[in-house]
């Protein structure tokens, strides 16, 4: 009956993200915020274990203050609780200030089994946060899963690597980081989402969680971010008949020294 | 003394690994350590110009169990700068070293260059959508990407090779490793690639794919669905920011939308072709050239056009 | 409160939805608001031009805490041909001075902003849930049901727009038929705030409103822009049938009209931040379903096909809100819910809706003149071409040259038969 612990990052939808023509830069102003995609199936695989083996998820973010839209859709989600940090810092911070937040987090509300963290964020994509939190946290750390499953206090996992896959087992406590391809998330249902505001959320101030100042001064810091943007020649062939476009496409490419 | 620090598990990242070192090592004035878990890994190493390579030698088979092994080595060559090779066991060992550290890391540089006392790296944001640079206070973790860098030439004086025992994180039991099948083909050196996405109903259909790769000598790439989700084709072959990254002269994108995490592995192509259904897809935006229509009706004319 | 068992279930968080929810809400009613896009407005395409007088109905003042784009105080009219334009402008800084007669809005945000103030009187707005089914028993309908879950009320209200499966499931109305909505298209085009007033001639705080004619292939429709803070909505709102008849794209019509030489320059430079495209109820008057209601069962918004769409204005979302109203009034004058659709029938003819609507009864008729659509756009452009050409040569007459632009476009029989079908419209 293992106890879970999913970390999950609210992160803003980079498909609202425009790069301004001007000077490159990026509006975010119309971004939404959502739970990082890989998140949601770190989030799925806990409540999938738990269904399972019995036992409990609890859900952990560290964010700014908007982290509290998050609330009700973690927990449609499945967990049974969810402790948030809401702070200014997290605008600015590196994995290595993350890493220290939620592992000082971890030792005040912990301990658990079994920690779950996603293959990566959706903004970027650091992929360092569970390695991080198993040096921190001093437990072992299996990454890059394509599939879970515990037994009694031995968690077993298939990795998905550049070269093959790698059985690997471990005594709990453990962090694990899980790919997209080890589940579904489900979609909730009305009564999740409905059971999400009956759920506890708990918020835990950064000043509690006894860090030094320099726990939470970035090491790495992002500068002169900008835009990506393409320069193609975007010569489209879309005449209805298919025969055509097809000829006008292979004289392209001769063009080109492709054929 | 003060130095850098390498490692890969991978011997061809490895040795690219050490183009970076050098450079920074040209700017810091400080030498290179290179750490290999084996020893040919070493001492080719070495032939590259590191000072002295490390062979650490262990009974344990675990690669990712020897990240403490590693932070071992940093802590005792205070390292200012370590580089890692960004394969996912690369970057599990990386954050963990960085963690023990207590060091910034930055994830899949595309360059490096050392100022005021920071490492500078430039690297993606948002999966691709943007570029930015990001500055890590020394010490400092990078972890690069396979193909970031050319291995440079063999150095005038090689260097010293050693041969450590470490003990490896006995806590971890490794099981079964299966190798991917279809080893042969490496799709980030193919001078023409054929990409497919989710635009192909089923596994046979990718057929005209491959007989349209087959009249353009080109090899068959993917988007993360098809080979994660659908196990359509290996792993190896997918493109994207978590999959490979390519540059042929000819990217021929085929029923794939062209979001952004696929895009960032193909948009250096020379030339990308898109066909797809949909004007609005993000892909011709992307496309120097580009059909719309139905693949199912448009590869097989493109394919016998090509043949004459 | 017991568990799964509400006053009002309320299906769709448009205005329509909103506004009933916020009513109930307000007056002490348990009341569930279903949404079935990841948050209200995510899903909502519209033009974005708000009658305020509905939020007034709502609550007097409530327009001052609503995310309004531009004060509309410029009405353009453009009858586009080919070449060129000729544009009817009426610019009134004071126009509705009292209340503002109307603003731009952005649904994504109004949308949200309303589902909120639902939520903060009480409502439950539970967003990313797809109701698909009515629980019915004994001839009444009792509760929603959304996959396997099911959820009870005293009253369910079907808000959930143009296409709406839940008036379908309750037997009121059939799909809605082909001819009886249009499909709109729409695009926003961010733009620098100073760059959209100069082009539009407001003040910053105020905006513009235009609508275009002879811009649809001849196909019946017509265009809108509406000026925003930092970006244009414009968009097309097309005939579905003619326009499933015609061989060329609805998107390449748009297209044409984004690039015609008299709309090009109010949008160029702009950054396409979002494009959709969402049916629109089409008929008027007649094209309401005869029964909006069952016992425990009622249909608002466009859900209930309300909408006038005379050519210069496009309504929709004030009589969504005036009958989201007015069905909220009618669940909380009555304890006996055999009673509610008829107090429903007799609110929305109380705040004016039917009136209002009843009132462009025939107008539909006009939209079937085809000529409207090119051949009259042309003519004007051809009049005024004849009217202001100055080159030297000997002047036509006035008559015999207007005359000349009248004929090229169409016959005097059709000139004659089209004025009386629109003045029997009118
Ligand atoms: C953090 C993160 C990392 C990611 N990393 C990667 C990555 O490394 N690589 C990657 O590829 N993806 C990655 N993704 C996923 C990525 O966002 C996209 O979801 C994915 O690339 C889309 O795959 P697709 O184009 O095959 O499918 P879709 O987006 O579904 O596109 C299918 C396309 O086919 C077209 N089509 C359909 N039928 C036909 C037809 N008959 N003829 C022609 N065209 C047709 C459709 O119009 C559509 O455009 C990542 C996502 C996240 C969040
Ligand atoms: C291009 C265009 C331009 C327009 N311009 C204007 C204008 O300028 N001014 C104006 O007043 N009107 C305009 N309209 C009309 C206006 O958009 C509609 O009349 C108005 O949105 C109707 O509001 P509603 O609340 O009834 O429905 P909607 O706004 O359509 O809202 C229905 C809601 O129900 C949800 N829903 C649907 N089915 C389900 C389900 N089964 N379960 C859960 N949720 C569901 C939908 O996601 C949606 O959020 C325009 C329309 C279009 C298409
Ligand atoms: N701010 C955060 N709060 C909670 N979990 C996080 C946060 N940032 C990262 N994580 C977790 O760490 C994983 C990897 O993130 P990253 O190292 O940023 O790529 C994510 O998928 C989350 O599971």
């Amino acid at each position: 009956m293992p106890k879970c612990l999913v970390c999950y990052k609210w992160t803003l939808d980079e498909q609202d993200i425009k790069i301004k023509p001007e000077d490159l830069s990026l509006d975010a102003s119309r971004a939404k915020g959502k739970i990082s995609d890989f998140d949601r199936n770190a989030i799925e695989e806990a409540a999938l274990l738990v269904e399972k083996n019995g036992g409990a998820v609890d859900a952990l973010t560290y964010g700014t203050a908007t982290v509290k839209q998050s609330l009700k859709d973690v927990l449609s989600r499945g967990p049974a609780k969810v402790y948030w940090i809401a702070d200014a810092s997290a605008e600015s911070a590196d994995a290595a200030v993350t890493a220290n937040v939620l592992a000082a987090a971890i030792r005040k509300i912990g301990p658990y089994d079994l920690i779950l963290c996603g293959e990566g964020s959706s903004d970027l994509f650091n992929q360092q946060t569970a390695a991080r939190l198993s040096a921190l946290l001093g437990i072992p750390c299996l990454t890059f899963l394509q599939k879970l499953s515990v037994e009694g206090a031995v968690v077993s996992a298939t990795r998905k690597l550049e070269d093959g896959t790698e059985e690997v087992s471990v005594t709990a406590p453990v962090v694990v980081s899980v790919l997209s391809e080890i589940n579904k998330p489900r979609i909730p249902t009305l009564k999740q989402v409905l059971g999400a505001s009956k759920k506890p959320n708990e918020e835990i101030k950064l000043a509690d969680l006894g860090l030094k100042p320099e726990d939470l001064v970035p090491k790495a810091t992002r500068s002169s971010v900008k835009g990506f943007v393409m320069q193609r020649k975007n010569v489209i062939f879309k005449e209805s008949s298919a025969a055509d476009n097809v000829a006008k496409l292979k004289a392209g490419l001769a063009s080109e020294g492709l054929i | 003394m003060p130095g850098i620090i390498i490692f890969s598990e991978d011997s061809m990242l490895a040795a690219q690994l050490m183009t970076p070192a050098l450079e920074l090592k040209q700017s810091l004035n400080q030498p290179i350590t290179a750490l290999a878990l084996s020893e040919a890994d070493a001492k080719a190493l070495a032939a590259l110009g590191a000072d002295h390579a490390v062979f650490l030698q262990s009974a344990g088979k675990w690669v990712d169990g020897c990240a403490e092994a590693i932070f071992a080595q940093v802590n005792k060559a205070a390292a200012s700068i370590v580089l890692i090779g960004g394969t996912l066991r690369g970057k599990t060992i990386a954050a963990y070293v960085a963690a023990r550290m207590n060091a910034g890391m930055t994830t899949d540089a595309k360059t490096l260059k050392v100022e005021n006392g920071k490492l500078l790296a430039t690297r993606v944001l948002y999966a691709g959508l943007a570029l930015c640079e990001e500055a890590v206070v020394l010490p400092a973790v990078a972890t690069i990407r396979s193909r970031t860098f050319l291995a440079p030439p063999a150095a005038a004086t090689p260097g010293t090779v050693e041969s450590v025992t470490v003990e490896t994180d006995a806590r971890v039991t490794l099981g079964a490793v299966s190798p991917t099948g279809d080893t042969g083909v490496d799709i980030t050196t193919a001078g023409k690639l054929v990409a497919v996405g989710r635009g192909f109903r089923k596994k046979e259909d990718l057929k005209l794919a491959e007989e349209l790769a087959a009249v353009l000598k080109a090899e068959l790439a993917c988007t993360r669905g098809i080979a994660e989700d659908e196990h359509w084709l290996p792993i190896a072959r997918y493109v994207g920011i978590s999959g490979q990254t390519v540059k042929p002269d000819l990217y021929l994108a085929v029923g794939l939308s062209g979001q952004v995490q696929h895009m960032v592995g193909c948009r250096e192509s020379k030339v990308i072709v898109a066909v797809n259904t949909d004007e609005r897809a993000p892909i011709f935006e992307a496309a120097d050239y580009g059909i719309v229509g139905d693949l199912y009706e448009v590869l097989p004319l493109l394919t016998a056009a090509l043949r004459k | 409160m017991a568990d799964d068992k509400y006053d009002a279930i309320i299906v769709g968080a448009g205005p329509a939805g909103s506004a009933c929810a916020y009513t109930l809400a307000k007056r002490g009613k348990n009341v569930l608001l279903l949404e079935r896009g990841n948050a209200a407005g995510s899903k909502n395409v519209s033009g974005g031009r708000l009658y305020t007088y509905a939020l007034e109905l709502l609550e007097p003042d409530m327009y001052k805490r609503a995310p309004l784009q531009r004060k509309i105080v410029r009405e353009q009219v453009m009858l586009l041909n080919e070449r060129g334009s000729t544009t009817i402008d009426y610019f009134d800084p004071a126009f509705g001075e009292q209340v503002p007669q109307s603003y731009s809005v952005v649904r994504a945000e109004l949308d949200e902003w309303f589902a909120g103030e639902a939520e903060s009187h009480g409502a439950t707005v539970a967003s990313g849930v797809l109701v698909d089914g009515l629980i019915e028993e004994s001839g009444k309908i009792v509760g929603i049901r959304s996959g396997a879950d099911e959820m009870r009320a005293d009253i369910v209200i079907a808000a959930d727009g143009v296409n709406s499966l839940l008036g379908q499931k309750a037997g009121l109305f059939p799909d809605a038929a082909p001819n009886s909505v249009g499909l709109g298209v729409k695009e926003t085009i961010d733009l620098p705030d100073n760059l959209i007033s100069a082009r539009f001639g407001v003040k910053d705080t105020e905006g513009a409103a235009r609508v275009a004619i002879g811009c649809t292939d001849g196909i019946s429709g017509g265009a809108f822009l509406y000026t925003n803070k930092g970006s244009i909505s414009i968009g097309i709102v097309f005939n579905l049938v003619e326009a499933a008849k015609q061989k060329r794209q609805v998107q390449d019509i748009f297209q044409d009209f984004k690039m015609h030489p008299a709309i090009q320059p109010l949008i160029e430079g702009g950054t396409s931040v979002e494009y959709g495209a969402h049916l629109v109820p089409e008929l008027g008057y007649n094209g309401i379903p005869k029964r909006l209601h069952r016992e425990g069962f009622l249909v608002i918004g466009d859900a209930a096909k309300f909408g006038i769409n005379t050519g210069l204005i496009i309504r929709g979302m004030d009589l969504a809100i005036v009958s989201g109203l007015a069905a909220a009034q009618a669940v909380l004058e009555t304890n006996s819910p055999s009673q509610t659709g008829e107090l429903y029938m007799k609110q929305l003819e109380r705040l004016l809706l039917t009136a209002n609507q009843r009132a462009y009864q025939n107008f539909h008729n006009i939209f079937e003149i085809s000529r409207i659509f090119s051949a009259y756009p042309n003519l004007a452009n051809d009049a005024m071409q004849f009217l202001f050409t100055v080159d030297g040569k000997t002047p036509k007459p006035m008559l015999s040259g207007l005359y000349g632009a009248v004929k090229r476009n169409v016959t005097l029989g059709q000139l004659a038969s089209d004025g009386w079908k629109a003045f029997r419209s009118l």
